[in-house]
């Protein structure tokens, strides 16, 4: 009984990871981001054109990005999740540093927000990377401390997370902070924080979050965009433009859309920011939501996946990093679909694999391919 | 390790509510309430752009173009094309053209001009500048030629007052207009004569074409055209050869007034003034408009492409006599003798005289109750016994003091029939629009006690008498005093007279037809009123008298003119601080009349001087006679 038992063991520990990958974890990623260059490409090919430039600009220099991202994933996947946790401390100081030096002359001012790198064809953006990195050094810093988190170490947990928030604060970019801030609660949480530890938190997030509101700390068109929401309709020229648009051009795609490449409000650039943040409208009119409902089943498919994969870990570690890419993960789908479809405030977090965007399309594959990595590791 | 897997699993149920919540969203947008957002898709990126409907002909009563439209050609720009374009073509145009770049950028940013539509920047362009741009397509991006349609004025400013004239629609024009008539900022409406009265018919109904546009308004498609239906042209009563001659009657009699010496001022040597005039010309029989000048003139086509501001500024300068202004409908004048018909079936019906009441004229007359204060004849003539007739015919004022006093006495004596003066002037149209189809008419005025009370109240310093006295009665009787009346009152007054007592509204239109003659409409003749016409037969041959007997004060003007064919009444205004205006009026022929022909023409002295050598031209080209010149020769008497 116990012999072919050991054999099955031995099998196992001498086969390679990769014959226990899960497909779908590289697969869904991909075929996303393949969607992602035909929108892209829908979006943005009238307006190069009517420019004077090549239509397919930006699907080239997304399509670069895909490339480096696959790339990217696959070196995650090739080292073990556990030797991962050594480089953890080197990855945090450097995206640290970097999230320093784009805030000095360095860094290009998009949009009001001082966020990114100019790098020739690319533009890097340190705050993604500082999702990926925030992952694995929270994962690592409470998987190492597991069943034993006192209010010290929540607090010495809330440190790490709260450095690279500050200094992304003040480029400023509230979307992404939003995103740090829920993956460190739902990290603490499957760590083993007290629950009124967590109540804590919660009711301190949501005090600061009135606070900015309230006391000024954003820029008015911040508030405008956040509380728009809340009053569609209104006020369809002004800040509630972006919403009310996006949720005509969603609609206008109906059961089956308007056709790839076909969409109306796509083509007139109703939608402002249509091949970043509102890429979604384009998907909800152009394929309708026998279109759009596979394109976000996609997503809740990726994140049962990893949800599996946060059960079947081998380590507390392994699984507090399929906890964190999980939270970021739903966070980012729900708040930018949400937003298109005018359930959430205008932030500018981008729709992974959708949007364009090489930074996000780097970083959202890492993050896959540290969940393929704990799950293919998950028997040595 | 429990507690984990329990943590894990409310992270998964809170992922799934997420999702849920996400699905059930996007099912309501584009599902449950897909077509509300689709419609809103069609409005955010449908638009319509007007397209003017031509506008239709003005036609004379025997169908000869007055008005139509003609091609011009316009150099058009699109707006689509980008800043550095824009700068290259209105720099080059402003060039080519001989204008300054801000005009041709102002034009481009006119916001009047639909923003889908191409911008014209100049029209009537000489051929050598469009064949320039032919040739030069490519250093003219966006730069188009195209035919527009133009208004154009046929004979130039004939009949000027009664066809008007168009322009660009203002804003108080755009807010009178109902939504439905589809006006917009730019659009041509007709703003003066018959131009502005027929509006509805004339401009026809714009159609639009539908666009699909993007959000900064470029257009992506044509999605569909409604076809504009074209304006219906407006047949006219008048009749050009008639309004030609009553044009070139008024001109003429004009210059000559303005070369004759006004005897009646013996303190100086002075010539008439004569800045303007007006001549009319009524179909008796239906009130029909058969001619309408007014003088001096203008010409309609100066406000098609916009009117110069030198060119408005001089139109309104006082200096100018105001070209404008149609005095033929809103010039007011005292009647003066040409108003005693009136006076006469006012006397018969109140019963003060009868058609053959007989009277003693020795030269003046005085009210009972002021025995010393004398109302005299021109120049104290003394006509002896002089009948109703008679009175007419030498227009022996004393007749008609008498008559204005005796009603007088009896409005003192609380008598019926005391205001019998102003009620049948009053019938006879005085007093209150004609309503001609024409725009800004003056209404005249009747004075009696309560007009007189009333501006003494409201001006005491300028009407220091209250009361209704015996002279003002009695200078009405002669139409001075207050009494005013335009030249079209007072040709409709004397058709009514001529045709037996029917009042009509002058008409103006014969028919309105559709622009591809499918279809005709007539407009009847408008009876206002029947009016009394006692003594009728009496007054006209009276008015015969005037233009054939020796003694009448319009003989000489009417020598070797076939007997039977003319009955007329000079009239001779006097003006406080103006010389006299000359007044005429004709019926013909005398028995039952067909036509009417009045001319008032300012500060030219007598009736007979001025405005009856005028109306004589006019009866020449009604009958087809040959024409005598126009001059002016002040009479040896009767006014």
């Amino acid at each position: 009984m116990a012999a072919p038992v050991l054999t099955d063991r031995r099998a196992r520990l001498e086969a390679s990871p990769l014959r226990h990958l899960d497909p779908l974890l590289v697969c869904i990623p991909v075929a996303l981001s393949a969607t992602g260059l035909v929108m892209i490409y829908s979006s943005t090919r009238r307006r190069l054109a009517d420019a004077g430039l090549d239509p397919l600009t930006y699907v080239h220099r997304q399509a670069l990005a895909v490339a480096l991202g696959v790339a990217v994933m696959a070196a995650v996947m090739a080292v073990d999740y556990r030797r991962l946790r050594e480089f953890a401390l080197g990855a945090y100081l450097a995206v640290v540093a970097l999230l320093v030096a784009v805030l000095s002359p360095l860094g290009v001012s998009v949009k009001g927000a001082q966020a990114r790198f100019d790098l020739g064809p690319l533009q890097l953006q340190p705050a993604e990377f500082a999702k990926f990195v925030l992952v694995l050094v929270l994962a690592a810093y409470c998987g190492a401390h597991r069943g034993d988190l006192d209010a010290r170490r929540v607090v010495a947990a809330l440190g790490i997370a709260g450095v690279p928030m500050l200094l992304i604060q003040a480029q400023p970019d509230l979307g992404t902070n939003l995103i740090l801030g829920i993956m460190t609660i739902a990290v603490l949480a499957v760590a083993g924080a007290r629950a009124r530890h967590l109540v804590v938190l919660a009711l301190a997030g949501l005090t600061l979050a009135v606070a900015a509101v309230q006391l000024g700390v954003l820029e008015d068109y911040q508030v405008e965009r956040l509380t728009s929401f809340a009053q569609s309709g209104r006020d369809a020229q002004r800040s509630g433009y972006n919403q009310e648009q996006s949720k005509i051009a969603i609609g206008n795609g109906g059961l089956r859309g308007q056709g790839l490449f076909s969409g109306t409000q796509t083509n007139s650039a109703y939608v402002p920011e249509q091949h970043t943040d509102f890429i979604f409208t384009v998907v909800g009119e152009e394929l309708g939501f026998l279109g759009s409902a596979p394109v976000l089943a996609l997503f809740a498919l990726l994140a049962w996946r990893t949800w599996r994969v946060a059960l079947l870990a081998n380590d507390t570690y392994g699984t507090l990093c399929c906890i964190g890419v999980l939270a970021m993960l739903t966070f980012q789908v729900f708040q930018n679909v949400g937003m298109a479809m005018g359930i959430m405030p205008i932030t500018g977090i981008p729709l992974p694999w959708l949007s364009y965007g090489g930074s996000s399309v780097v970083a959202s594959f890492a993050c896959m391919g540290l969940v393929a990595n704990v799950h293919m590791r998950r028997f040595t | 390790m429990t507690g984990t897997r329990f943590r894990i699993t409310v992270i998964g149920v809170v992922t799934l509510a997420l999702f849920s919540a996400l699905f059930a969203r996007l099912w309501y947008l584009q599902v449950a309430a897909g077509r509300d957002y689709a419609a809103a898709a069609v409005q955010n990126a449908v638009r319509d752009i007007p397209v003017p409907a031509p506008r239709g002909r003005i036609l004379d009563a025997q169908g000869r173009v007055l008005v139509d439209n003609r091609v011009a050609d316009v150099i058009t720009v699109s707006r689509r094309i980008s800043p550095a374009q824009r700068r290259l073509v209105v720099g080059r145009l402003a060039e080519l053209l001989g204008t300054d770049r801000r005009r041709i950028r102002a034009r481009l940013d006119d916001p009047r001009i639909s923003p889908y539509a191409p911008v014209p920047v100049a029209v009537d362009v000489p051929y050598e500048v469009l064949a320039y741009v032919a040739e030069h397509r490519a250093d003219f991006p966006g730069v188009e030629v195209r035919p527009v349609a133009m208004r154009r004025y046929v004979h130039g400013s004939l009949a000027a007052h009664v066809l008007g004239y168009v322009g660009e629609i203002n804003e108080a024009e755009l807010r009178a207009q109902p939504p439905r008539a589809r006006y917009t900022l730019g659009d041509t409406i007709g703003k003066a004569g018959v131009e502005q009265t027929f509006e509805s018919e004339l401009r026809g109904r714009p159609g639009r074409e539908r666009v699909e546009v993007d959000a900064r308004g470029r257009v992506l498609r044509t999605l569909g055209v409604e076809r504009p239906r074209p304006g219906r042209d407006v047949r006219l009563t008048i009749d050009l050869d008639v309004q030609r001659a009553a044009e070139e009657a008024l001109t003429q009699v004009l210059a000559s007034a303005r070369a004759t010496q006004d005897t009646s001022d013996r303190r100086r040597f002075r010539r008439f003034a004569a800045p303007g005039g007006s001549v009319v010309v009524l179909d008796a029989t239906s009130g029909a408009v058969v001619a309408l000048a007014s003088s001096p003139s203008y010409d309609p086509n100066l406000f098609t492409n916009g009117i110069p501001t030198p060119t408005w500024r001089w139109l309104n300068d006082p200096a100018n006599h105001y070209p404008l202004l149609d005095r033929a409908i809103a010039g007011q004048y005292a009647p003066a003798s040409t108003f005693k018909p009136i006076s006469a079936v006012a006397g018969i019906v109140a019963g003060v005289i009868t058609p053959y009441t007989t009277i003693r004229d020795r030269g003046r007359y005085s009210y009972p109750t002021d025995p010393d204060r004398f109302f005299t004849n021109d120049r104290g003539a003394a006509y002896g016994a002089v009948d109703l007739r008679r009175a007419l015919t030498v227009s022996s004022d004393v007749y008609f003091y008498a008559i204005g006093g005796d009603l007088y006495a009896r409005q003192r004596r609380g008598q019926p029939g005391g205001d019998a003066l102003q009620e049948v002037a009053r019938q006879y149209g005085f007093g209150e629009p004609t309503g001609v189809p024409l725009p800004n008419e003056a209404t005249g005025r009747v004075p009696d006690a309560v007009w007189k009370r009333r501006v003494h109240e409201q001006r005491p310093d300028a009407f220091p008498y209250p009361d209704w006295l015996p002279g003002d009665n009695i200078q009405s009787a002669i139409g001075q005093g207050d009494v005013l009346a335009t030249p079209l009152q007072l040709a409709n007054a004397y058709a009514a007279l001529g045709n037996g007592g029917t009042l009509h509204a002058p008409r103006l239109a014969e028919e309105i037809v559709e622009a591809d003659g499918s279809a005709r409409r007539a407009l009847p003749p408008i009876v206002r009123r029947q009016v009394p016409v006692p003594g009728r037969e009496v007054i006209l041959d009276g008015l015969r008298q005037a233009v054939e007997a020796r003694e009448g004060t319009a003989v000489r003007v009417f020598a070797g003119f076939p007997r039977g064919l003319v009955a007329g009444k000079t009239g001779t205004a006097q003006v406080a601080g103006k010389q006299n205006t000359s007044l005429f009026v004709a019926l013909s022929p005398a028995t039952e009349p067909r036509w009417v022909v009045a001319a008032v023409i300012e500060e030219a002295g007598y009736g007979a001087a001025a405005a009856a050598p005028a109306v004589r031209r006019v009866l020449e080209a009604l009958y087809g006679l040959p024409p005598t010149p126009v001059v002016v020769t002040p009479p040896p008497r009767g006014n």
